[in-house]
């Protein structure tokens, strides 16, 4: 059980630092405000859904 | 030989994991409205899922399986999937700017795509050594590009087609995504 424990942990940790670092990137010039043509299914959540379009634009006006 | 490009073929073909199993039913509506996109994102999905089904089944016979905890399949998988994609994306944003314009917008999509999952527990589950994990991880993608761009030729030629009104978009989509699904199992037995 201990072992499995700190698999995840390092497994977790390893995906938060890549995230992080990803995050971190910069993107290339010119692919700043790439868009999917997703039109969109029922999770909302995502970051391809047209509702969060607005969400998008605020994120990329404070960046 | 043969016997691996039989199991190519029914993966691309006959068990299509999009018409026959239903999975990655999401991009396959969501990124279909033009050609250019649904090669895009059948490009990114072949590449992520090549390299993520490589990373877990290693993983799991030289780790899980040493440490006798094969419990955490399904978590470590779900992690794996998630970190390659961000990893990729990292490496593609400071690497390759012209890739990036092409991939970069699926990237993220793919992480939630249960292909990539399905693909890598398949490999384990079915008991596939090396070569049949790879030629699996390479012809389930193929499989779903190739009905990702079949259906998003369909839909660009249903834009400019005289549908009634109650079945334009998405209700026209499922229609044909259904007679596609048709036509695909009278391929069942070619094999």
């Amino acid at each position: 059980m201990i072992k499995a424990i700190i698999y995840f942990i390092i497994l977790a940790v390893i995906y938060g630092v890549l995230y992080y670092f990803n995050h971190k990137t910069p993107k290339p010039e010119g692919c700043e405000n790439l868009r999917s043509s997703c039109e969109g299914c029922n999770i909302t959540s995502c970051m391809a859904h047209p509702n969060n379009d607005r969400l998008f634009k605020e994120e990329n006006k404070n960046a | 030989m043969g016997e691996i490009l039989t199991m190519a073929l029914a993966a691309v073909l006959i068990n299509n994991v999009v018409l026959s199993k239903f999975l990655g039913v999401c991009p396959f509506l969501g990124v279909s409205k033009n050609s250019k996109s649904a090669v895009g994102m059948g490009l990114a999905v072949i590449f992520v899922i090549f390299g993520a089904s490589l990373i877990t089944y290693f993983l799991y016979y030289q780790v899980l399986v040493k440490m006798h905890i094969e419990y955490m399949q399904l978590i470590t998988f779900i992690l794996v999937i998630a970190a390659f994609v961000q990893f990729v994306e990292m490496f593609i944003k400071k690497y390759s700017a012209s890739l990036y314009k092409n991939l970069g917008i699926y990237l993220p999509l793919i992480t939630t795509n249960c292909v990539v999952l399905y693909v890598a527990q398949d490999n384990i589950t079915q008991g596939y050594n090396l070569i049949e994990t790879m030629t699996n991880a390479i012809a389930v993608p193929l499989g779903f590009m190739l009905v990702l761009y079949l259906f998003s030729c369909i839909r660009e030629r249903l834009d400019s087609a005289d549908t009634p009104e109650s079945f334009k978009g998405n209700p026209i989509a499922l229609v044909v995504a259904g007679l596609m699904a048709l036509a695909f199992s009278g391929l069942t037995g070619i094999v």
